[in-house]
């Protein structure tokens, strides 16, 4: 027991001081376990392959230049979705936030079209701008939009209302007071919302690509089952979360780290 | 400095729930002149903070004026800065960033407002806190920035919503004695709301006795400045007023 805690504890301090370890660690079972069913052929090694067989395919298809290719797809279709729903959503959060007649307006119809998942508008996108980037766009669009103005919209009705009485009683004027306290003041919702947004956003371009896909890695899985690749399959898997992961630590952890959490707005 | 005058000031809400009217004040008048420091106290629910926000301009007045100096004023500005219970200081901004706002907005350049900002914080005894963050303070560091933040925009008058009421017992008498030490300083009209007598008798010229949202009655208060806590609590002229001043807000 004394030995698994110490053993803890060097962890704790070895992944403080080298933060690649600690998200490294965590993995090295569950490829161990893949490593294991696999060596032990559980299942049939074509139903199953195993960790070192993805790993030849990723370099396979790496050297053959349809990775990278599709991955630069996959990855520009999400940020061009992603800028637009950013671009468009705030703003209408912030609008929806600050207005009650915006509130009353456009928040049923914010609701209704919500509930109209982005894969249920793919089968009318794909007969009105057939089978390319505007159909894929507008669906991340789509879903990213919906996270980024309800959140953005709950973190401008939470700013206190004393924040506003002193910026105008400091002689902030009213278009002013969006960039100085309204902003700002959303701004751990805004990134919450934009987590989401990038999530949904990322699940609803695989299946974009899947349904309309010339390319992507969504289109890379659902052509590997087509040609019977499991191997194929189980890589493009892998490649979805080792890149959330990257996204999420790499850019949307430390704009929190540097906003929310510095400011005491969101307990760490 | 100007000097502060409210006339027949009235502020009726309609209470959806009930289906009444309710008058928070009603026909207060009273008179701040330039340089003065007055305190309205009164029992909770008298109607103080309700006229605050209406001098301040928070809320409209239902009838009545407001004038700086004999201008009638409408809405907030920073003619009248604000001093809150809660603070109010924007978290995300540093200290230094914080005392600067007022003068950012009036337009004035970076190294001035800095400048600026560090002379207030100076004076607020706040010079090593500049470049903090205010969840980094404690509840009585972030008063003295909320009262450095107020002052480096150079307010006409300066209005004080019970800004000592949540911080503890030690650091308030702390404050209200760097409070009166700044006062004498730079000598701003001052408004300020409590519910604490002896903070109302300790800090004021004048104290306004409120109840029921009228004016009950106004008592000056000619002790001597500087003023201390460990002078004053043995002082029986301060007792005779506080104990007056007690009187008048339990009978309200």
């Amino acid at each position: 027991m004394t030995l698994l805690l110490k053993a803890w504890g060097a962890y704790v301090r070895v992944s403080s001081r080298w933060p690649a370890i600690a998200s490294i660690v965590p993995f090295i079972p569950v490829v161990a376990l893949w490593w294991a069913v696999t060596a032990l052929e559980i299942f049939p090694r074509v139903f199953l392959p195993g960790p070192a067989e993805v790993a030849r395919t990723f370099a396979d298809l790496v050297y053959k230049g349809i990775l990278p290719e599709y991955l630069a797809d996959s990855v520009v279709r999400l940020t061009v979705g992603a800028a637009w729903g950013i671009a468009l959503g705030i703003p209408l959060g912030i609008l929806i936030g600050l207005s009650k007649t915006a509130h009353r307006v456009l928040w049923p119809l914010l609701l209704f079209f919500q509930a109209i998942g982005d894969i249920a508008w793919l089968p009318i996108l794909v007969i009105w701008f057939g089978y390319g980037l505007t159909t894929m766009t507008l669906v991340i669009v789509y879903t990213v939009i919906f996270p980024i103005v309800l959140n953005t919209v709950l973190g401008v009705r939470s700013i206190p209302i004393n924040m506003h009485r002193a910026a105008l009683s400091l002689g902030a004027s009213r278009p002013r007071m969006l960039w100085e306290v309204v902003l700002p003041g959303a701004l751990p919702n805004i990134i919450t919302g934009l987590r989401n947004g990038l999530g949904y956003g990322w699940r609803a371009l695989i299946a974009a690509e899947i349904i309309v896909g010339t390319s992507g890695i969504g289109f890379l899985m659902f052509d590997a089952r087509r040609a019977g690749s499991v191997v194929e399959i189980l890589l493009g898997m892998v490649i979805l979360g080792m890149l959330w992961y990257i996204v999420d630590s790499w850019i949307l952890a430390p704009v929190e780290r540097a906003t929310g959490e510095r400011w005491g707005l969101v307990t760490r | 400095m100007k000097s502060l005058k409210v006339r027949n000031l009235s502020k009726t809400y309609f209470d959806p729930y009930a289906g009444t009217k309710v008058t928070a004040v009603r026909d207060v008048s009273l008179e701040v002149p330039a340089g003065e420091f007055a305190c309205i106290v009164g029992p909770s629910g008298c109607g103080k903070t309700t006229v605050l926000n209406l001098v301040a301009g928070f809320i409209p007045a239902t009838s009545g004026e407001i004038l700086l100096d004999e201008c009638p004023v409408k809405g907030p500005g920073r003619d009248r800065g604000v001093v809150f219970q809660s603070f109010a200081l924007f978290p995300w901004r540093t200290v230094l960033d914080n005392v600067a706002f007022g003068p950012k907005m009036r337009g004035i350049g970076k190294v001035e407002r800095e400048k600026i900002a560090r002379e207030y914080l100076a004076l607020a005894k706040l010079s090593e806190a500049a470049g903090r963050y205010p969840n980094e303070l404690s509840g009585g560091m972030q008063q003295r920035v909320g009262v450095a933040r107020a002052l480096a925009n150079e307010p006409d008058v300066l209005l004080m919503d019970e800004p000592f009421a949540s911080v503890d017992a030690q650091t308030r008498m702390t404050l209200q004695e760097e409070l009166t030490r700044i006062w004498q300083q730079k000598r701003p009209t001052v408004l300020f709301i409590t519910h604490d007598v002896a903070e109302a008798v300790f800090l004021g010229n004048r104290v306004i006795v409120l109840s029921k949202g009228q004016v009950l009655e106004q008592i000056s208060v000619d002790l001597p400045r500087p003023r201390a806590w460990d002078a004053l609590n043995e002082d029986d002229r301060f007792k005779a007023l506080t104990g007056r001043v007690l009187q008048l807000v339990r009978s309200a």
